[in-house]
This record gives structure tokens, sequence and C-alpha cells, in this order.
């Protein structure tokens, strides 16, 4: 189903419900998974089922401006945002506060002190198919502080747009280059470590 | 001659794709020529990239889409 397509986006401004439930049924997964980046499991079902009562109000002004999907998913972001400020909470994303997480891999001279390691990568999927190194890397995507958390899973898990996230987000393209170059880097790490060792 | 650690940083946009200036481009492959680690780092990082990228989400079940349009109807 696409829900790009025009007649479909006009259906859903003329109040069709059953486009409405078309819409939810194949995006509320993805908008979930949005929030979960941002909040806890029920913090998270609580921000999106907002987000739809939200988006039901809002969808006959949506202009079109952008894809329909990247406007779900930045009311969603707003939604989670709003949560975490009644928590007292706010996303950092600015990153100058953090390390590199490769840091410690280099000489001073920035040339590798220890290189990485060989991966068995047996196939376009090998890296994943182990349940073990799956499990490690979702303990990894659970420390990781949310802004690089959330932009992973924009760009690299959903596969967004990179322009469309730093409006999503209203971040600075080089702010969520750095974000998303810590969140690869911390499971780089964790992945040569696990080659290595077959542990977390 | 650009430091293995530049190379790093600038790997994202190699794997991502994202267009880079000449002089960098030509930069980072004159490195990856000499450099095994670096090789190594760009091609792994790839392959760790394309193996994180999810297929569609699978649709929401009858009972969610349910609950979520009887919200809408409640809300005030």
């Amino acid at each position: 189903m696409d829900i790009e397509a025009p007649d479909f986006l006009a259906r859903l401004q003329q109040g069709d419900n059953a486009a409405f439930a078309e819409l939810v049924q194949h995006q509320h997964h993805r908008l979930l998974a949005t929030a979960r980046s941002m909040l806890s499991h029920a913090d998270a079902e609580e921000a999106v089922q907002d987000a739809w009562i939200a988006i039901h109000r809002a969808i006959g002004k949506f202009e079109g401006r952008s894809q329909l999907r990247t406007w779900l998913t930045r009311i969603v972001i707003n939604q989670a945002r709003m949560m975490l400020r009644k928590q007292g909470r706010e996303i950092q994303f600015d990153p100058s506060s953090e390390e590199d997480p490769l840091a410690h891999r280099f000489r001073e001279g920035g040339h590798w002190q220890d290189g990485p390691r060989h991966w068995d990568l047996d196939g376009p999927d090998a890296l994943l198919t182990r349940d073990e190194l799956r499990q490690c890397m979702a303990k990894c995507l659970e420390r990781m502080p949310e802004s690089q958390r959330l932009v992973l899973e924009l760009r690299d898990l959903q596969g967004m747009d990179f322009d469309a996230i730093c409006n999503m987000l209203d971040v600075s393209a080089s702010n969520v280059r750095v974000l998303l170059h810590r969140a690869r880097a911390r499971l780089f790490e964790l992945v040569d470590h696990f080659q290595e060792t077959g542990e977390c | 001659m650009l430091k293995c650690k530049e190379v790093v940083e600038k790997a994202d946009a190699l794997v991502d794709g994202t267009p880079l200036h000449w002089r960098e481009r030509v930069a980072l492959r004159l490195h990856l020529l000499m450099c095994h680690h670096c090789r190594r780092y760009v091609r792994q990082l790839g392959a760790l990239v394309t193996s994180l990228h999810k297929p569609a989400a699978p649709p929401a079940s009858d009972e969610q889409v349910d609950r979520i349009m009887r919200n809408l109807d409640q809300a005030p």
C-alpha cells in the first residue's frame, strides 16, 4: 500500500475513516518504534496514541510539503518530546559533550592502534543472523543516548531521507551526522568485540 | 595524507553515498588504497549499516487499529 498516493491522501482529507484505519494499520508499528527510541515502552504507546488523535485532527491541513510519512513521524516526535518535557527531561542533540566511541582505538597521531578485526560476513544478513549478537545489539541500543538512537532508528533502520531527518528534528545537518556516526561507531565497536570474543 | 581517524569520521559519507568534494574523495581513495585497516573499516561499516535496515514494519493488528479508532471518537 502506498500512503503517499494522491488519491489516498484525498480520501484521508475528506474524512474517510476506512482510509484512516488503513493508515493506522500500516504506520502504527513504525511510529511506535520511533517513539520507543525516545521513551519507555508504556510512554511510547501513550505518545503514539496521542499522536494519532493529533494526526486525525490535522490531516485536513496537511499541505503535502513533505512526504506524509515524514509529517506523521514529526508529529510523533513532537508528542514524545512533549511527554519528556512533562517529566522534566529533554533530548540533547548537541553532540559536543561526548567523545567519539572509537577514539581509544587510535594512536595520538590519529592512526589505528588497534585495527578492526576481520568480521565473518557470509551473505548480506549474516551479521545479524546470530541471536546472541542481536541480543547484544539490543542492549547496546538501550544504553545509547536517545538522540543517537533516534537518528539511527530514522536513518538506518527506517531508511528515512537525511534532510528530512534534520528538518524533523530541527537539528543542523552537521550535528545529525555526528550523532549518526557515533551511534554507528558504538555498534561497530560492539560487533568488533563480539567477533573477537563471542561476547557482548 | 589523511589520518585513519579522519577516514573513519568520513566513512559514513562513503557508506551513505553522500557527495563529497573531489579533493576529499581523492584523498579518501588514496588513503584506502594504502591502509588495509581503513579498507576493512569501511567495508564492515557498510555491511553493518545494510544489516540494520528493517523491512517495512508489520501491519498493526485489527485490535490495535480498533482501539486507536475508538480513541479518536472519544477524544475531547
